[in-house]
This record gives C-alpha cells, sequence and structure tokens, in this order.
C-alpha cells in the first residue's frame, strides 16, 4: 500500500514537473529570472573580476548560477500557490485527492533543476567569452553537493509557497529578500567581508551551507570532513524544513476552507 | 442508500469592514439545511442568486468547512476524512476558469489525470472516450485559450470524470451557453444519469431542473423552503394561472399597487430589451385580465397570455417572488 502510494506520488511529481518546465519554457518572466537575471551578474562578476585567475571564474561561474536557483526559489516556487489561485485553478486542484504539497514539490522540483541551467550558462560564458579554463576539483562530490543543494531548497520552497498565501504582507517583500540572501549566503564573495553581526544569520539560512559546498567542491579547497558538515547541515534544515511544511500546508488548507479563500471570485 | 447526507449545514462568512475602526461582519450563506440525495439520483438544488447553492456545493466538494452541522459523501465525512471523499467526486463550477489555458484540452485531461491518480494507459484510453461525450473529439488538441465558454464547460465535464466517480456536483454547468450549447451539455447529463452516477445540480434554468432532475430543493436566504418531484412542487401551484402581460415602462409603483390586491398571489417582473414581461399569479386564472388591465390603464400594454402554471411559477411562489 505503501509502495503504492509512493509510486503514484512519484508519478504526479513527475507529471506536474514536466507540465512547469513546459509552462516555463513559454513564460518570458521566469526565462529572464532563471537565466537572463543570472547572465547579467555572471557578466558584471566577471568583468571586475577579470584577471584574477580561474579559481575567482569558477567561484563566479558557481555563484551567479546560485543566484538564479535563489531567485527562482523565491519568486517562481513562492507563488507557486498563489499563482494557482490568481488563475482560479487553486479550488480545482485542493478538490483533487492528491495533496497539494505533493503538487507544490513538483513544481519546485521542476524550477530548481531548471534553475541549474543558469551555472552552466554562467560556464559557457566564462569558458567562452572571457577564456577561463574551468574545471571541477572534486566532480563527484560536487554532484552530490548539486542534490543536496535541489532538496534543501525546494524544502524552503515548500516553506515559503504557504507562508506567502498567509501572509500577503509577507509577500510584499518578496523583492527585498533577494540581494540581501545573495550576499548573506556568500554567492558571489565570502561572508567574511560582512560585519561580523550577520554571520549568525547567514548561518540560519540553507542556501549559505549550500554554497558553501558547492564552492568548496568545485575549488576543492574545502577538506572532506567539512564537506560532510556541509551536507549533514543541509540535510538537518531539509528535515525540519519538511516537517515544519507539513503544518503550514496544514494549517494554510484550514485557513482557507474557513475563510473561503481558495478562489479569487 | 443516500449518497449525499446533510444535516443542519450552517455556513457563516465573515468578512472585515473599516481601516482603522475594523469590526466583523457575519453573512448566514446556509441556515441550517438538511437533505439527503439517494446513490444513484440526479437532484436539483435551485434558489435565486445569494440563496446558498454554491456554498453548499464547496462544503459537499471539501473546499469549505461547515460553520456547524454534518455533511457525509457516500459515508464519508467532508471534514474528518476529505481526502476519502475526494477520491469519489468530482465537481465543476459555472464559468471558464479551472482549467490551464497555455495547453490543449488533452494535455489538460492528461496533466489532471495524473493528478487523480489513474493509471496513464487508463487515461490513454479514457481521453477519447470523453472528448467524445463531451462533444470535443475534433478540438482536443487545440489550446484551451481558443475554446468557446460552452466547450471549456464542457472540458471541465470530461475533466471530471477521468477517474470516473461515482458522485458529481454540477454548480450551474449551463451558465452563460449560448441554446445549442446548453442543449449539448443538458444530453451529456443525461448520458451521465444513465450511467447510474449520482448527481448533485444546481441551475438557475427550471425548464432544465423540471427536465432533468428526479428531486429538487429549493433553497432561499440559506434556507431550505421545499424539497419534493418536480410534479409534486407544480401541485403547489395547481389552483393558480399565470397570466403573462407584454408592458412598456412599468414603474415599481405600478408593480407595488399590484401586489396589494387580494386576488394576485404574486407578482415578478423580467427585462426583456425594451419591454417588461410581468408574470402574475392568481387562482382567478382568465377572469382576473379585465381587473388587471384596469389597474394597469396608465401602462401601455401588449400581448396578454394566460398559461397553467409550470415549475418556474412554483419557484416564483416559494421564493416569494424573489427573482
Amino acid at each position: 500500500m505503501i509502495l503504492g502510494m509512493i509510486k503514484d506520488y512519484g508519478r504526479t511529481i513527475l507529471a506536474v514537473a514536466e507540465m512547469t518546465v513546459r509552462w516555463t519554457l513559454i513564460d518570458s518572466f521566469v526565462i529572464f529570472t532563471i537565466f537572463i537575471q543570472p547572465l547579467i551578474v555572471a557578466l558584471l562578476a566577471l568583468w571586475i573580476l577579470q584577471d584574477k585567475g580561474n579559481d575567482v571564474a569558477m567561484f563566479v561561474v558557481v555563484g551567479s548560477g546560485m543566484t538564479g536557483l535563489w531567485s527562482g526559489l523565491l519568486f517562481i516556487c513562492g507563488n507557486s500557490i498563489n499563482i494557482e489561485r490568481w488563475s482560479g485553478t487553486l479550488e480545482t486542484l485542493v478538490g483533487l485527492p492528491t495533496p497539494l504539497e505533493v503538487i507544490v514539490f513538483g513544481k519546485c522540483l521542476a524550477n530548481i533543476s531548471f534553475s541549474l541551467l543558469a551555472m552552466a550558462v554562467s560556464y559557457i560564458l566564462a569558458a567562452w567569452f572571457f577564456g577561463y579554463t574551468l574545471s571541477l576539483n572534486q566532480p563527484l562530490l560536487f554532484v552530490v553537493s548539486m542534490l543536496l543543494t535541489v532538496i534543501s531548497f525546494i524544502s524552503f520552497g515548500l516553506i515559503i509557497a504557504p507562508i506567502f498565501v498567509m501572509n500577503p504582507s509577507i509577500q510584499q517583500w518578496q523583492n527585498g529578500l533577494e540581494f540581501p540572501v545573495y550576499m548573506l549566503s556568500g554567492f558571489l564573495f565570502p561572508i567574511a567581508l560582512l560585519p561580523g553581526w550577520t554571520t549568525p544569520i547567514s548561518y540560519l539560512l540553507p542556501p549559505y551551507w549550500a554554497a558553501q559546498a558547492l564552492h568548496g567542491t568545485s575549488s576543492g579547497n574545502a577538506p572532506f570532513e567539512q564537506i560532510l558538515l556541509y551536507w549533514g547541515i543541509l540535510l538537518a534544515f531539509c528535515v525540519v524544513y519538511y516537517l515544519l511544511a507539513g503544518a503550514l500546508f496544514k494549517k494554510m488548507l484550514v485557513k482557507a476552507r474557513v475563510d473561503a479563500t481558495l478562489d479569487m471570485e | 442508500m443516500n449518497a449525499i447526507e446533510i444535516s443542519h449545514l450552517r455556513r457563516i462568512y465573515k468578512t472585515t469592514i473599516g481601516v482603522i475602526r475594523r469590526s466583523i461582519k457575519e453573512v448566514v450563506a446556509v441556515d441550517e439545511i438538511s437533505l439527503d440525495v439517494k446513490e444513484g439520483e440526479l437532484f436539483g438544488l435551485l434558489g435565486p442568486n445569494g440563496a446558498g447553492k454554491t456554498t453548499t456545493v464547496k462544503v459537499l466538494a471539501t473546499l469549505l468547512i461547515p460553520t456547524a452541522g454534518k455533511v457525509s459523501v457516500l459515508g464519508y465525512d467532508v471534514v474528518k476524512e476529505g481526502n476519502e471523499v475526494r477520491k469519489r467526486i468530482g465537481f465543476i463550477f459555472g464559468g471558464e476558469r479551472g482549467l490551464y489555458w497555455r495547453l490543449s484540452g488533452i494535455d489538460n485531461l492528461r496533466y489532471f489525470g495524473s493528478l487523480y491518480h489513474v493509471d496513464p494507459d487508463a487515461v490513454k484510453k479514457r481521453i477519447p472516450y470523453l472528448l467524445e461525450l463531451v462533444g470535443l473529439k475534433d478540438r482536443g488538441k487545440e489550446k484551451v485559450d481558443g475554446y468557446s465558454r460552452g466547450m471549456k464547460q464542457r472540458l471541465h465535464v470530461a475533466r471530471t470524470l477521468l477517474h470516473n466517480p461515482p458522485v458529481l456536483f454540477l454548480d450551474e454547468p449551463t451558465i452563460g451557453l449560448d441554446p445549442v450549447g446548453a442543449r449539448e451539455f443538458r444530453q451529456v447529463i443525461r448520458n451521465l444519469q444513465d450511467e447510474k452516477k449520482t448527481i448533485l445540480l444546481t441551475t438557475h434554468y427550471m425548464f432544465e431542473a423540471d427536465t432533468l432532475c428526479q428531486r429538487v430543493a429549493v433553497i432561499n436566504h440559506g434556507c431550505l423552503v421545499a424539497l419534493d418531484t418536480p410534479s409534486a412542487l407544480k401541485e403547489h401551484v395547481r389552483d393558480l394561472n399565470v397570466i403573462e402581460l407584454e408592458m412598456f415602462g412599468v414603474s415599481n409603483e405600478v408593480i407595488q399597487r399590484l401586489r396589494s390586491q387580494p386576488f394576485i398571489d404574486s407578482v415578478a417582473v423580467e427585462n426583456r430589451d425594451q419591454k417588461q414581461v410581468m408574470f402574475i399569479q392568481s387562482t382567478r386564472g382568465s377572469e382576473a385580465v379585465p381587473d388587471l388591465l384596469n389597474l394597469l390603464a396608465d401602462v401601455r400594454v401588449g400581448r396578454v397570455q394566460v398559461r397553467e402554471p409550470t415549475l418556474e411559477d412554483a419557484y416564483v411562489r416559494l421564493v416569494g417572488g424573489d427573482v
């Protein structure tokens, strides 16, 4: 029975992810958020840091790709429930036997995975247009770090999507959350350059640990024990966030059914 | 056995008024409604706008939580066992929303098929059957964006039948459809009835309820005012005749004057282009016409017709001429 349920939900997640990718390809806002903006960030950083060497270029490639991941998470995953509500499909989805969190998981999976292409685009920019010789020092560990990054970002998406529905006032600060997280997570420069009081905030952000793991494995500068620590922290965040997401979805759906806010009409 | 059981259902909406001095206003949408729908029955829920029809359907579809009362579908409580209910129901709400317009009709059905956990092979086989059932066989590959309102409504029906649910909630499914589209849609509903599905249909159109439903409930201001077969409801007005008068520029003062007459049971007015049609229910039938014309001496009156009462007339009497 449990296996059947996993099979059903797995198939549903893949179907949602497939549909999401198809919509993504024709949505200019998503294309801008996932590709164009990280490309601009990479272009600026590579221009400013030109002649600093291949290691710095690789740092920029990974970091600018992560800006695409975060923006995709914030704007696309964060609004994934609201978009259904605005387009009038949320009632239909909530009335289905599939839990809404499974559908949002599929949407986040597609968007986060699709956002990884931003890293590939930045790589092409650095290698072809700026002539850097880029290499991954620990490719296997980098792939594992990437996988954990995707899973942790999805868990974060599952947290912010119901929060944005229940608290429209927080959603209004969505734009303001974009660049501070770029900086606090050390996507494009080490957080040691920031004032000391910001460090605890960075530690509370899964994107910071994901950035540490990805930068560490791409440069090969971090010892394996340290990479393991990053992975452990990412996994711990995942467990906490997935549990919290379950409670938040439940609360949001009860509230929406009581307040009659599933539909905008 | 009953497929749907509603016991003392009450639903209150709360809205906030004001910005600085905020207060909460409560609106009772459904007030102590109790009714049962038998398995395989096509049951009609009638009532004017704001009567509580859609609220009742949304509670049944697990989209709203009742303020009080107990509601179950096929024995499952809609609040405590919502997921069991959702596996066994299909629902559509009047209007065009609820579909993905950038996708084709077939892609919409494929997508919802996976969300209903229908086996992909079964979905592949079922889509052509459903498109044929709702008359969209040749338009399935087109984007929903280009569909007419009626086509979208029919695609909704196909969507809701993907998992072959035994219970269907159709909330004003023919609203906004042209007469041909509405007729085709009624045929779809008849086909579903032939498949022994339990259907709860809400509608504004009495003709539709009269021809399709085995039993109808009339609700007004959230309360149940009648529940019976269409023919039994018509018995309520068997003693009456309906006088239809075409008029031009009738004022509220005239309507009030007519309503105060002892030989008049109810007065309803419908605007049709430049003219108004007045429906007057009276036990005196054609004998009342000369008195009526005297009362309407200052109004331009066109065609006058006396006819037998219909379900609509029974409805008008039940909701107090509130149309």
